[in-house]
Parts: C-alpha cells; structure tokens; sequence
C-alpha cells in the first residue's frame, strides 16, 4: 500500500515526512536547549518559520519550475542585490553582517541566494549538454557560483560561503568533467588554500589550528570542540533522556540551540538519536537523488541536484564538527538548528524538489 | 527536454554513483558517532561528570579548649568576609567605589585586591575584607538588591577568650605552610588553617576534627545549580587542658611588668598547672591576617614575645641545682650528711679561689643547712668529690639534658657537660675547675624551666618522675571513647625515705627557718619547701664593659618550691629574667600559689573524669600527635 502510494503520488511522500520530522525534531530539541535560558522561547519562533516554510514549500510545488529556471538569471541577480546591500550598508551583528531586520525579524539574504544560484546553475544544465565539458562553461559554473560566494565571504561569513560550494561539486561531476579537469583544479585548490591562509580573519585562523590539535587551546577555541565531543560521547547508547543532558542544560555546550544542536540530540537520547537524525537525512537526500533520476529535463536534475547536494554537504560538515572531524566553520545542520532564513529557504529548496517530482510528467 | 537519449544515461548513472557515495559518507559518520559514543562512551561520560560536579570543602568546626575546670579558653566565633562576584558587577570601578565608600575601607588596598582577583577565573569571588563587624554586615545586606555582586560569607574564626592567657601553652593558628601541606600528604590546603605550637599544634590531628565535603552540581560558570551529595564534618574534639586558671591568672598578673616563666605541676601526675612565659602575645593576632611588618614588629622585639621561655630557653640554674646534687650524693653514698664541713667565705680549688656568696662565711654547715643556707663551699667541696661525670649521671637520671617531654613542640635539651661532651663538642678537655662552677650550678650546665620542674617532681616524689603534660582530658576521634594523658614516668636514682627527708628538711628550712634563703616567702598555715638561685648572666661582665643597660644583666632569680613537704602535691618553678635575688624575686610567686590552692585547702578540683571501663582508655599520645 505504502509502496503503492510512494510509486504513484504526484508528492513524494519519503521526502515530505522525513523534512518534516527533522524540522519537528529541531523544534523539540531547540526546546530543550534553550529551556530556562534568556534564549527560551525560540523554538516558538522556530515553528513560525517553519509554517512559512511550508508555505513557500507549497508554493514551490505548485509553481512551474520551468519558469523559475526561465526567469533564473533575473532571480540570481534579485538575490545578489541584498547581499551587495548589505556589504555596503549593513549593520553589524556579531562582527557579521549577514542580516537584514523587517522589525522583530531578521533575515539572512544570502539564504536565499543559494536557492537562486542552484536556479541558474539548473538553467546553464538545461541548455549544457556536450559529452565533454566545455571550458566556457566551466567558467560560467564559478562564475555562477563564485560571485554570491564572494559576497558572503567579505561579509564574512565563511561557513555560510562554504555551503555554495557544494554547487561547484554538482556542475563539475554531474555535467561531465574529465580527469585532467579535476587535476587542474586540484592544483587551484591547493594554491588558493595556500593564499587563502593569508586572507582569513585571525579566529578563522584559530578554528582551524584548533581543528588541527583540538587540545591545545583548552579554553578558547578548543574549548567547543571539546565540549561538544564530551556532550556527544557521554550520551552512549541511548543517551541520558530529554532535558536531561549536563553538558547542554548546564551551557558547558556553546551555541547549542543552532549549530551544536546535533550534540545536544547525541547526549539526551544518545546513538540512538544519532542514527534517526543520520537516517532521516539519509532517505531525504537518496530518496531526493532518486527523484533526480526520473526529472522530465535537464534543468530539473541539475535543479534536485544542487539542491540536495547542498543539505548533504552542511549534514556531513555539522555531523562532523560535533565530533571534532571537522572545524567549527559555523555551519548549521539544515530544518534541525535554529535559525528562520535557514529552515525556511531549505523547505523552499525542498519545495522544489517535490516540484520537479511533480512535473516529472512531459504532460503535467 | 533532453537532446539525446544516451546523456540522459550517463547523468543517470553518475547519480546512482553520487547515491553510493552519500549512503557511503553518512556510514561513516555513524561509524565515528559509535566509536564516539559507544566504544569511548565511558570516557567522554566521565568527562562529563567531572564538568558538572564540583567538591566544596566542609570545614570542620575545630574544637574547643578548657581548662582542667571546665573554663573555656578558645572557642570559635563567627568570622565575616566579604566578597566580590565579578560576573555580577555592572561595572567594577563603580562596585569598588560603592564599598570603600560604604565601609570605609582602603581604596588602594580594595582595588587591588580586585587586580589580583582578576588573575582568577571570573567565577572565583574576590576575598574584599576580613572580619566585618556586624553593622558592618547589616550595611552591605542592606544594599545587597543595589548591589548584587557583594556577598557576605560566614566562617569560623579562633577566639582566644583571655588574650594573651597561657598563650605559649595554646599556642595559636597561622595559614598552613607548603612544607606543613606537604607533610599533611594534602589533607591541607593553600588557605587552610593550621595549629602551630602550643597544644594548638601538638593537638592539631584532635582538635581540627574531619573536613567534610559537598559534592555540587555547576553550571559552565562554574555557578552552584544544586547539591548532588554531602559528606558531613566530624567536628574536632574539645580539649581539656590542666591548666588551672585561677593559678595561672596569678602567675600571669605576678609577670605582667617581669620577663620570665613560671611553671607549677602536679608533684605526682606531672599535669602542668600553671605555664607562663612573659612577656606574651596575643594569638587572637595571627587569625586576622597578619601582615609582614606586623610580623616583623612581633619578630624584632627585644624581648621575644614569641619564645616559650619555660621550654625554649636554657638559663644556668644557679643554686636550684644544689638539692639535686645532695640528692645524688646521697644515693650513691658519697656524702655523710652530717659531716660538717667548715665554710670561710671562700676556698682554693685546683689552684683558683672560689667564693661564698656569703662573704664572711657560713662557718661549719652540715648537707641539710649548706641546702638552707645554699652554701656555696659545702657545694664546692661535694661537686669535687662527685666529679664531673657522676655530676652527669645524677643530672641526667633527673631528665636534665633532654626534653621534658611535655606536649608542646620546640622545646630545647638544656645540657649537661661532661668529659665527653667536652671532648666531642668542645673539642678540649674537661678542666676540673670547671666541675667547681657547676657544682653550683654555673658554667656550661644550661636547663629550661621546665626541665627544673619536672626534676623537682622527681625528686620530691622520692625519684619517680612524671611526664609534665596539658593534655587533661578529651574524647578520641571516631569512637567518642574518653582519653586520659598516659606517658610513663621515668625514674631517677634510688633513694631511702631516710635520706630523702635530709634533702626536703634542708628545703623546707629555706623557706621556714630564720637565715633560710626564702624566709621572706613562708606561708602561713602551710608547710612550703623550696630553693632559691641566683644566676649569673653569662657574658655579663664582657657586655658590662661593652656599656649597654645594666638591668640586662642583673643576675636571674629562680625559686623552686614543693607542698606540702610532707605530702607533695604541687611543684612550682618561677624563673624572673634579670630579677636579682631569687629569694626576693621569684619565691613570692611561689608563696602566692601554694596560697592560692592550699590555704584554705580547696577539694581537689572536679574537672572531668574519665567515664567509659579502663579497656575504652587510649593514649592521648599516640592518638593526639602528629
């Protein structure tokens, strides 16, 4: 019946319910990691944003993503807006300026920049379809990708940067790179790294030293890494109950409600609460992937493609910055950790998703 | 639209590879989440308690101290410290303004405190001032709203009820020094305190009791969020001293404008009655915070405050020696008490004239009246006979040149010189003429006051020499069993009644006949027996000539005295620094005390006693020292 009701429905059904259970989960869990703190209350806020999100998702269904893709170099262009905006004119919060206040809430543009760069990325696939790559288009591909990620560098925001980078990924691997290809870029890479030591702000610097030997800075920027890992390994098998974790009810967790809210899950309900967040995300992003497979065009694939490649690349890194197996590049776990603009962009992505499922039809 | 059929493939199976490559990564990372939380779970959770949990120290209350009546000496008074809590202040200079301006402190001093504080983790409080009065108290509780960021913490200070009082016996409390955390295998702290000297410090294990400990739950801040366990304190035990306060009270008063010391002891147990030395301090002093030129203040007087004189220092003991001799001459058959032996006023020894402190002589004088009289040629001539070395050995079966043994720290050998002490430690030989002072109780011979009591127990007692002690009475840790002091008395030489009544005829004469050394200090109604001695200060005369103040260097003035002479039941040593004669300096103290116990005869003082079956005692000794 399940089955039959997977294979027929216009909707996927397996990617539907498991954003929907994450989303629900970073809501039971922002709970418990802001309960009796001056940050209680946000798990409210953080439904809110989900319910718009699921507008937008709604929206995103129903729309014709063909006339997103369409219309997608406009789009691109209406999301870099903001983001130039804000390097020129934008307030400064937390040493960061990311985001844009409508009164009591703040949005982060560059959010939704990632939906429109996926867009465009989605529309040179559609008409890009040489067996061998072209350089033009491997140009076009960082510089579709390269300018917002630019933009969200200098504001800076390094790890909201990075989770463009996933589109790179797509356009090489999906449209047809060859082996010397990805030599050369390899070489670039390596130089630009190299640079790039010389570029990143001081504290980027020391999360990355810290990353390197996460015990020689036992109270600076050592100290989170830590933490999280002791929150993470004292959960065990199924972890010390809900509301119940020391490490994050006693704040020893730092930021715990958005980017460390995969420690609190590993403490309070342990292995166990690993796995089902690993495996919610697993179906979401297969089962996505597995939608790509049956897109009417080109445009749909590259469009699912982008879009779950980007959720695959912040669950991988968040995962492994809790453990310390990566550095803490201020990446959110995606529908899970706090924040409006996240949760509700990557439901609209979402969205899309189902969108293009939804067209899958030449006929529809 | 897809242009060809063959891409649409090609795409389709670079996905199926990127779906292995997804499902391969989220493998993995469950794999790390296992190890994390699975296989080194036990680790990380043990990680997590020591974060959370947090040992809070419960001082244990130190006991009290009383005397053998049940008076008390020291007890603990609630001691307030204020603190400072950075993490709730507004801003610190402001806080700092706010509290020097309301209690009137030293701004230097307060602010910095506050530098040195911030060296802490922000959690730490910042100790702000000691010893609050409780005005001052209610004043800070009175603006805590305002400023939430001063607390007041209650904590128990030591209280020396009587000042200065038997403060060499009591010794007092300092902060425990890293050699005395080290030796405590870190059962002490930095912070802690700690007894030193007196039997604040003999009794430290007794009085201080067990710490207990909290166990609390923190927050990152380190913040208290609930207590998870508690191990209570067992209080230290209250000390009973033998210390008898009426008597001290007089020989205290008797030193207030005299340097010196004075000790009383039961003739027969060795429990120390009375211990003075003067002048003294006030130990309530070194529990405020003593800063290091106060210290040095205290250190530098002339006079030593600090110095036990009745254990630490070693005087010459002048003619108080003489019984000890006719004593030991007796014993060992060496002398004819009443062989008369003819006193000019001076005699030839060895080629050198010595003299009488009698000037004209005291004619012929058997043992009994040379004691009376303290003749010095009967002395002189017996001391020839004995030689130096059964000098030694008679002085020796008295406890001269070793400790008294009594519970206090620091207390000094005295010496006792002989040939081979002359050998070993001076290297030059023994000169007769030496043997000659010493006879008298000059030359190198040194005692301490309380070496002179407890020989004098000794001696009255026939030669059973009891272990002088304050411990009176107390309840072993743990068990609550009661404890008495038990400490082996040693034993001088043999004696026969017969001979031992010449000695004490020949001391009560001193003090009952007419032309006895301390007729001036005969107690009506009461049968006191004594010696005086009147000791040179050594390197007088070189000093004399150096021209300093020549009240440092009259002689010293010792008296001992026993009673009843039939009965013994007290000792009294009294020891006046540069006091001159001792029959006129140091006997009075000794008539007043006899006085004060013996006339009119008082019951023997209640005190405590010890309850439990005999089988329950235990050794203070071993039980209550470190």
């Amino acid at each position: 019946m399940i089955r039959r009701l997977i294979g027929v429905s216009r909707i996927d059904p397996l990617v539907l319910v498991s954003a929907l259970a994450l989303s629900m989960l970073g809501v039971l869990f922002i709970g418990s990691a802001t309960i009796g703190t001056k940050f209680e209350g946000l798990a409210g806020r953080q439904a809110i944003f989900i319910a718009i999100g699921l507008v937008a998702m709604t929206a995103a269904i129903l729309f014709d993503y063909r006339m997103l893709l369409k219309f997608s170099f406009a789009i691109y262009c209406v999301c870099l807006v903001p983001l130039v905006y804000l390097l020129v004119f934008g307030e400064s919060i937390a040493n960061v300026r990311s985001w844009i206040r409508f009164g009591k809430f703040q949005f982060q543009p560059a959010e939704l920049s990632k939906i429109g760069t996926a867009l465009l990325l989605a529309y040179l696939f559609e008409n890009e379809d040489e067996t061998r790559m072209r350089t033009a288009t491997l140009v076009r591909i960082g510089a579709i990708v390269g300018i917002p990620v630019l933009l969200v560098f200098l504001q800076p925001d390094m790890g909201l940067a990075l989770t463009f980078l996933p589109l790179i990924f797509v356009g090489l691997f999906f449209g047809g790179l060859p082996a010397k290809g990805w030599l050369a870029i390899l070489v670039v890479v390596a130089v630009l790294a190299g640079g790039g030591w010389f570029v990143l702000k001081d504290y980027q610097k020391a999360r990355i030293g810290t990353f390197l030997n996460p015990d020689s800075d036992v109270l600076g920027s050592g100290y989170q890494v830590r933490q999280s890992k002791i929150a993470v390994g004292s959960g065990g098998f199924s972890g010390k109950g809900f509301r119940s974790g020391t490490q994050s009810q006693l704040r020893f967790l730092p930021v715990q409600h958005t980017d460390f809210i995969l420690a609190v899950i590993a403490e309070e309900w342990g292995f166990l609460g690993v796995i089902l967040v690993l495996g919610l995300f697993a179906t979401l992003i297969l089962r996505s992937l597995k939608l790509a497979q049956t897109a009417r065009d080109r445009g749909g694939m590259f469009l699912v493609l982008g879009l779950t490649a980007m959720i695959f690349f912040s669950v991988v890194i968040n995962a492994s910055m809790m453990i310390g197996l990566a550095p803490t590049t201020g990446i959110p776990l995606p529908l899970v950790s706090y924040g409006g603009s996240s949760v509700a962009t990557t439901l609209l992505g979402i969205g899309l998703i189902l969108g293009v499922q939804y067209r899958r039809f030449a006929n529809a | 639209m897809l242009r060809t059929r063959e891409d649409r493939q090609v795409l389709v199976r670079r996905i199926e590879i990127s779906r292995v490559g997804v499902g391969a990564l989220l493998s993995l990372l469950a794999v790390a989440y296992w190890i994390i939380q699975i296989v080194r779970g036990d680790y990380f959770f043990n990680l997590s308690e020591n974060n959370r949990i947090r040992a809070v120290k419960i001082t244990a209350p130190r006991g009290y101290v009383l005397d053998r009546n049940g008076a008390t000496l020291v007890e603990n008074e609630p001691a307030y410290t204020l603190h400072l809590y950075r993490r709730e202040s507004r801003n610190l200079d402001d806080s700092v303004r706010f509290i020097v301006g309301l209690l009137d402190l030293n701004p230097e001093v307060v602010k910095s405190r506050v530098e040195r504080g911030k060296r802490a983790p922000e959690f730490v409080p910042i100790p702000i001032a000691e010893n609050l009065s409780i005005e001052e108290v209610a004043a800070v509780e009175a603006r805590a709203v305002e400023h939430p960021e001063f607390a007041i913490t209650v904590s128990q200070r030591r209280q020396y009820i009587r000042g200065g009082s038997a403060a060499h016996a009591l010794g007092y409390l300092s902060e425990a020094t890293p050699e005395q955390i080290k030796a405590s295998n870190n059962i002490y702290a930095v912070g802690d305190w700690i007894g030193q000297k007196g039997i604040e410090g003999w009794y430290e294990r007794l009085l201080a009791g067990v710490n207990g400990e909290r166990r609390v739950i923190v927050d990152s801040h380190g913040r208290e969020v609930r207590e998870d366990n508690r191990l209570e304190a067992s209080p230290g035990q209250n000390l009973f001293l033998t210390l008898d306060s009426k008597l001290q009270e007089i020989a205290e008063d008797y030193f207030k404008d005299r340097v010196g010391a004075a000790v009383a002891l039961d003739a027969r147990t060795g429990e120390v009655l009375t211990l003075v030395s003067s002048p003294t301090y006030d130990p309530n002093w070194f529990t405020r915070r003593v800063t290091s030129a106060e210290w040095n203040a205290l250190l530098e007087n002339p006079d030593r405050p600090l110095q036990n004189r009745a254990i630490q220092n070693m005087y010459s003991p002048g003619s108080i020696i003489k019984p000890f001799f006719a004593y030991g001459a007796l014993s060992l058959g060496l002398v004819d008490p009443d062989q008369k032996i003819f006193c000019p006023g001076h005699a030839e020894f060895y080629g050198r004239e010595f003299h009488c402190h009698k000037k004209g002589g005291h004619g012929l004088v058997n043992l009994r009246d040379a004691i009376k009289m303290s003749c010095d040629v009967y002395f002189y001539t017996l001391g020839r006979k004995l030689g130096i070395d059964r000098i030694a050995e008679i002085l020796g079966s008295f406890g001269f040149g070793n400790p008294s043994g009594v519970d206090i720290s620091f207390e000094k050998s005295g010496l006792v010189p002989s040939e081979d002490w002359a050998l070993k430690r001076r290297h030059a030989r023994w000169y007769p003429s030496e043997t000659i002072s010493v006879s008298i109780g000059q030359g190198p011979l040194l005692v301490t006051p309380m070496q002179v009591a407890r020989a004098l127990a000794g001696l009255v007692e026939g030669g059973r020499i009891p272990t002088p002690h304050l411990f009176y009475a107390s309840q072993a840790p743990g068990t609550n069993a009661p404890l008495r002091y038990t400490a082996d008395a040693s034993t001088a030489l043999p004696i026969t009644p017969e001979q031992l009544k010449i000695v004490k005829d020949g001391m009560w004469a001193v003090v009952n006949e007419p032309g006895g050394t301390a007729y001036g200090s005969r107690v009506a109604g009461f049968e006191m027996g004594g010696k005086t001695g009147t000791a040179q200060v050594i390197g007088r005369d070189a000093t004399l000539r150096a021209g300093v103040d020549k009240s440092k260097f009259q002689d010293n003035a010792w008296f001992v005295g026993f009673g009843p002479v039939e009965d013994p039941q007290m000792v009294v040593v009294v020891f006046v620094e540069n006091g001159g004669h001792g029959g006129l300096a140091a006997a009075p103290l000794a008539k007043m005390l006899f006085e004060a116990r013996f006339v009119p005869p008082k019951p023997a003082p209640p005190g405590v006693q010890a309850a439990g079956p005999a089988g329950g005692l235990q050794t203070a000794s071993s039980r209550g020292t470190r």
